[in-house]
């Protein structure tokens, strides 16, 4: 393919050329009428008339790729990525968010959709863009053939966070995944230190749970991300920051410094030490 | 031609500049014990009408016949413009009548003034003349509870006005705050939590029509930041921002305290037939949320729950539906204030549409605040009727 295309290139550069630097009677010859039908017209046709059919050959492995290993429904959200793991019979093995962690070399199904606006799932590194739209879900194959964290991000303007809309794919071996897998299965560490049990006592108090759901707890909400896991992420606020009590602390101190209209409110009324709290314990919450 | 302009010209340059030595030397005698010329206050009177005539095209009125919003009206008119503009059985105070112009004895003249343009001078006052604007513009609903009062005035009798401005005090005209304090409150102003109790009521259920929010059993973290937000000006109203800002910080945990610990007054309970759907529907988002709609569950940070609560977050059970109602359009109009709770709230009401509100708010007006859980009757003959206590 890319020699191909050199090649076409490299004539049509001498062309050029001959054209602008050659005496006029001496390139007479590239006025012909029969030269200009065949680099014009027949030359093109045959080219590409042939790409046409190798490009749909190779598009039919894409079309029907077989069973895949795993289906994955993730549902784009001002400006957040909602993320449930499909069991085999189609109902939800678990929820987690702005993190999609797959095993390689085996066929991944992704099912977006919106939950408000046009948003598009896009991880450069392994496929390409596809759109979320709301009321319709669009699939698309593909695997990862080596380990590693990939960076995707929403490619359609969705409002004023769009470009802190971002999330990871981390491709695992197999073993790791099915490892990681059954921990998000199971329901959220319960607090062992005292400032862990205050910080969910404040996360619980304070109203977290009207929005968060943290298995294992009375938080139950399902506006915002499932925190069940959260400590375990690489990133918050969706690709804004990576994951650590500090940046913890000041994200629920703080959205609307750091990431300005999301839906989630700054909570200024907590002190230093309630915040601490807080973020020691979604920290802890692996 | 020429001629004529230069005669203008320098004609009004004379009377421009006799204007400014006239104001210069003082001899304008600006007393209001002077008065004014019979042509002078004809032509201001003439100019004053046509303005509030005119700027108040537009303005839309609304119902002013709910009697909580009469009652809150009065009781404001009482504390805020009685000394100026007299009562039913009230004069003007001798000193408000020395200004020039004098404020009018308004239960006989208000009638001269439709709603429309009560509604635009209480809001926006009289330049030149003593009225004063609303103290928050944002809270067109307050203007118009004074709205609805005036509207009634002129038919009104001394003890009716007694009675919807005063509420539980009016009987008791001699006594003084001093007797009615559980406390003692600074000197400066003894009367502070007799300001509270003619809308609150000494026991804080307010009036059972719901005109004033009831403070009973609420927690002294709020009730001592809703002060201090009124008082700091955080908390837009017209009527609560007067009243705090002139609390010291001291009174204001007392008059918190106070009420905060006020267990078992009585619950008012609904007049009103309420249909079942909607209080389930009130109950739903209250305990659950409507997640799909970005709706949280109130019951989170306001109860009723098992679980720890914040109790900087108001509790809500037994509140008047219309309080609630009512805050929450606030908030949806952006005119709630703006402090850190607020802000939390701000999102939390946002997707909250008007059927919504009023379910929600009829709920938790239904709702005992002893209870942790709520156990609503929800048969047939719904809820209505029934009282707490």
């Amino acid at each position: 393919m890319f020699t191909g295309g050199a090649l076409i290139f490299v004539l049509v550069v001498a062309l050029t050329a001959v054209a602008i630097v050659v005496p006029q009677e001496r390139r007479r010859w590239l006025a012909d009428g029969r030269i200009v039908m065949a680099g014009g017209i027949a030359l093109p046709v045959l080219v590409l008339s042939a790409l046409l059919g190798y490009g749909l050959f190779v598009a039919r492995g894409q079309l029907n790729p077989g069973e895949p290993a795993l289906r994955i429904e993730v549902v784009g959200e001002q400006w957040w990525w909602r993320v449930r793991y499909l069991d085999g019979s189609g109902g939800v093995r678990f929820v987690t968010a702005n993190e999609i962690r797959i095993p390689i070399d085996q066929p991944i199904e992704f099912l977006l959709t919106s939950a408000d606006v046009i948003h598009s799932f896009w991880a450069p590194s392994l496929a390409g863009k596809l759109d979320m739209i709301p009321g319709k879900v669009n699939s698309y194959t593909f695997s990862a053939d080596k380990p590693g964290v990939y960076r995707g991000q929403c490619a359609e303007y969705c409002g004023a966070q769009h470009a802190l809309m971002a999330f990871y794919v981390v491709a695992m071996e197999p073993e790791a995944f099915e490892t990681w897998a059954s921990h998000q299965t199971a329901p959220s560490e319960q607090p062992v230190t005292d400032e862990l049990r205050s910080g969910q006592e404040l996360f619980i108090a304070n109203g977290c749970g009207a929005c968060h759901t943290v298995r294992g707890t009375s938080a139950r909400g399902e506006i915002g991300p499932d925190l069940t896991h959260v400590g375990g992420r690489l990133s918050i606020g969706a690709g804004t920051l990576p994951t650590n009590k500090g940046t913890l602390a000041g994200w629920v101190a703080s959205t609307q410094h750091l990431k300005p209209e999301v839906f989630m409110p700054s909570f200024g009324n907590l002190e230093g030490k309630e915040l601490r709290a807080i973020a020691a314990y979604l920290e802890s919450l692996e | 031609m020429d001629r004529r302009l230069k005669t203008i010209a320098v004609l009004c340059l004379v009377i421009g500049t006799g204007g400014f030595l006239f104001a210069w030397s003082g001899l304008y005698n600006v007393a209001a014990s002077a008065g004014h010329w019979a042509i002078t206050r004809w032509f201001l009177t003439f100019g004053m009408e046509n303005s509030v005539e005119t700027q108040s095209v537009g303005v839309k009125v609304p119902p002013l016949d709910d009697l909580a919003m009469v009652q809150r009206g009065a009781s404001h008119y009482f504390g805020g413009c009685m000394s100026c503009h007299g009562a039913p059985g009230s004069s003007r105070s001798l000193i408000a009548l020395q200004m020039l112009p004098a404020p009018p004895y308004l239960p006989e003249k208000v009638e001269e003034w439709s709603p429309d343009e009560l509604f635009w001078i209480v809001k926006h006052g009289l330049k030149y003349t003593g009225m004063p604007a609303w103290a928050a513009q944002e809270r067109d609903d307050e203007v118009w509870s004074v709205v609805a009062f005036l509207a009634r005035l002129p038919e009104m009798s001394p003890e009716e006005y007694r009675g919807l401005a005063q509420g539980e005090q009016a009987g008791a005209r001699g006594t003084t705050a001093g007797q009615l304090q559980p406390f003692s409150l600074d000197a400066r102003s003894p009367d502070a939590l007799g300001q509270c109790i003619r809308c609150h009521g000494s026991d804080g259920t307010g009036r059972e029509t719901g005109a004033f929010p009831r403070l009973a059993g609420q927690s002294v973290e709020y009730l001592y930041s809703a002060l201090q937000d009124y008082a700091l000006g955080l908390r837009p109203s017209g009527i609560m921002q007067p009243i705090a800002a002139e609390l010291t910080d001291e009174e204001i945990r007392k008059l918190a305290a106070y009420y905060a610990g006020i267990e078992d007054a009585p619950s008012v309970g609904l007049r009103m037939r309420i249909d079942p759907d909607v209080l389930r529907r009130g109950e739903t988002i209250a305990t659950e949320g409507i997640s799909v709609h970005g709706i949280p569950a109130c019951a989170s940070c306001h109860g009723p729950t098992t679980a720890p609560r914040n109790p900087r977050y108001p509790l809500l059970a037994g509140q008047y539906a219309s309080y609630i109602a009512q805050q929450l359009r606030l908030w949806k109009q952006g005119a709630r204030g703006d402090t850190v709770s607020s802000r939390i709230m701000a999102a939390a009401a946002r997707n909250l549409d008007e059927e919504n509100i009023e379910a929600v708010s009829l709920y938790y007006a239904l709702l005992r605040q002893d209870q942790e859980l709520p156990d609503l009757q929800l048969n047939g003959d719904g809820a209505g009727g029934q009282s707490h206590k």
